[in-house]
């Protein structure tokens, strides 16, 4: 062991027997412990709803979407089809349809426009229409509706836009969709209003590991050839990922800010040890310690604080985000948040980064004592501890 | 001719600055041979402390220089200066100035620690010292178990756990009682006659002083010094 970290172990020790330096030390300590467990538990509890909300995107979007890289529908879609099955990651490859139109009630006193989306599980001549929809034009589930596509067809009195009358099968609740105006149709009917009975806009894959999207993309993407894009379930939700990554970084900072504050306890802890033992710098230098051996004291001093105050922060935290997702501790109503308690996730990574930046504050704050304990002069030191 | 072990020229100190200034001496030269015992006499605030300290590159004069074993401290950075203390330097001050957290044994060792002697060396060879100085028996024990005497023993043994050549004593026996005055006083003789060292102790005991090879009188402040022999009491 290096003389100054059993120099500054020593100090810790001894610190206990005297109250004013004991109590210093806890706050500091404490202090760090707090900060770091509330660290912890604000990044647990954002990854808990954010892992349900990925969970729930790469459970209801496509984890790979193959579409045209220009134009509204995909030519030679059955042997993309084939080639990208052929990957032993793909377990399924659906063709759909979509496009745009307009949803009105059967009396055509409101209109909406909507995207409307094939799904082979809607039976023929019914839909699926999301909340936001049911809401604007007031229908709920067995009502009537009337979706109009924007291309036209000739009749007896000239060209009339291609509308089909159907019945809602379903009211879809569950966010994120809900709140946009959207529509899920048969794939017969999605065609009908698209263009025909054989258009294709895309193709739907889904993996055995969401996870390992942007792997398959990158084996998979040359072999389709030119005027094909490939985007995975991340990209094709890049807002709602770009602003769950942000707010984690946000709170991370933001909270991290309570252990910045705990860590300045740390340098008064540590000051008033430069202080107090001010004549054994004196002694160590007369002895011949240079001044970066005493600054090193109280490095190893703002670590030793720092590692114990972040370890045990960082198992209070741990042990609280645990216990209140594994007991359900924060109950919710499920009809309106889709989940029955406040989930908590910690994440080995995020536990990590907490430790690591949590120590990097107490070392920090050792600076200013260490530089302060290395710059001593040893007769000064020994004048003033007589 | 050798080289003396320490050499002073020419030192002057001052305290604080302005109308508040304090000069403590000027001009003030000393030297001390290899193997020589000198006893620093003078008054209370004659600056024999202060002379002390400089003599130890702890502190640095205004003016004149100081040289051990013919290096001279002003030519080294502080690192350096701390190195030459560490290999050349040892110092027994006033008060034993041992540190409280740290047994006997360790106190001795810290001179062979920050040396970067290896722990388990550092040990063995602070025990054997400790043998050397009347303590083995209390090698783990803390400074707040010990008596005075024996605190100063201690400090004695880790002065002269790098085998300095020279050590600087500031009042070893100032606060101890006249036996203990007197082992320690022998210590510090044995330990500079077996390692052919020097030893340049302050002391108030004329008695004390009377024993040493030469002793270099201080008066009080503003008072023009000299090496000894020239100026102050005769060689004894």
């Amino acid at each position: 062991m290096p003389l100054e970290l059993s120099i500054a172990w020593r100090y810790l020790a001894a610190s206990r027997k005297r109250a004013h330096v004991a109590l210093v030390s806890a706050i500091a300590l404490g202090g760090l412990a707090v900060g770091v467990a509330a660290l912890i538990l604000s990044i647990a509890l954002l990854t808990g709803f954010q892992d349900r909300i990925r969970e729930r995107l790469s459970r209801d979007t496509p984890h790979l979407l193959v579409t045209p890289a220009q134009g509204a529908f995909l030519a030679r879609s059955a042997a993309l089809a084939a080639v990208i099955a052929r990957d032993p990651e793909v377990v399924d490859v659906s063709a759909f349809v979509d496009g745009r139109g307009w949803i009105t009630d059967p009396r055509a006193r409101t209109a909406l426009p909507v995207r409307f989306r094939s799904d082979a599980e809607v039976p023929t001549g019914e839909a699926r229409v999301s909340a936001a929809v049911a809401g604007q034009i007031g229908v709920g589930r067995g009502g009537d509706v009337r979706l109009v596509g924007n291309r036209s067809e000739l009749s007896p009195l000239g060209a009339v836009p291609v509308a089909l009358p159907l019945r809602v099968a379903s009211v879809s609740t569950a966010p994120p969709s809900a709140s946009a105006a959207e529509v899920t149709l048969s794939p017969a009917d999605a065609r009908t209003l698209a263009g025909g009975a054989d258009v294709v806009s895309g193709l739907a894959v889904r993996l055995r590991s969401a996870a390992r999207a942007e792997a398959v993309r990158a084996a998979v993407a040359p072999r389709l050839g030119e005027g094909v894009r490939v985007r995975t379930w991340a990209e094709t939700n890049l807002g709602l990922t770009f602003a769950l990554r942000l707010e984690k970084v946000l709170i991370f900072v933001t909270v991290f800010l309570i252990v910045v504050v705990a860590s300045l306890n740390v340098v008064s802890d540590l000051a008033l040890l430069v202080v107090e033992k001010r004549r054994d710098l004196g002694v160590l230098s007369t002895l011949g310690a240079s001044g970066g051996s005493l600054s090193r004291i109280y490095w190893w001093l703002g670590a030793s604080i720092g590692a114990a105050g972040t370890l045990a922060g960082a198992a209070a935290g741990a042990a609280a985000a645990w216990a209140l997702d594994r007991y359900a501790l924060v109950p919710l109503p499920a009809d309106v948040y889709l989940m029955s308690h406040v989930p908590f996730a910690l994440h080995p990574r995020d536990l990590a980064l907490v430790i690591a930046f949590s120590l990097a504050a107490a070392m920090g704050a050792a600076a200013l004592p260490a530089r302060a304990a290395g710059r001593v002069g040893p007769a000064e030191a020994l004048r003033l501890s007589r | 001719m050798s080289v003396p072990v320490v050499r002073a020229c020419a030192l002057t100190k001052t305290y604080g600055s302005g109308p508040a200034a304090v000069r403590v001496f000027e001009e003030l030269s000393i030297e001390v041979a290899a193997g020589e015992f000198v006893a620093v006499v003078g008054p209370s605030g004659c600056g024999k402390s202060t002379l002390l300290h400089l003599l130890a590159g702890i502190d640095s004069p205004d003016s004149g220089f100081v040289e051990i074993d013919g290096v001279r401290m002003s030519d080294l950075g502080p690192a350096e200066r701390a190195k030459l203390r560490n290999e050349r330097i040892g110092f027994v001050f006033q008060f034993h100035h041992l540190l409280p957290e740290f047994s006997a044994a360790e106190n001795v060792a810290l001179p062979l620690r920050i040396a970067a002697v290896p722990p388990r060396e550092a040990r063995r060879r602070a025990g054997e010292i400790l043998e050397r100085v009347g303590l083995a028996g209390r090698a783990s024990h803390f400074p707040a178990e010990m008596s005075g005497g024996e605190l100063q023993r201690a400090a004695v043994g880790r002065a002269i756990a790098r085998s300095p050549r020279v050590i600087f004593a500031d009042e070893p026996t100032g606060n101890l009682d006249r036996e203990n005055a007197e082992r320690v006083f022998l210590l510090l003789r044995e330990v500079q006659r077996e390692s052919g060292g020097s030893v340049v102790l302050v002391t108030h005991d004329p008695e004390l002083a009377s024993r040493c090879d030469k002793i270099f009188p201080m008066s009080t402040p503003g008072i023009r010094q000299g090496v000894p022999g020239g100026i102050g009491s005769p060689d004894v």
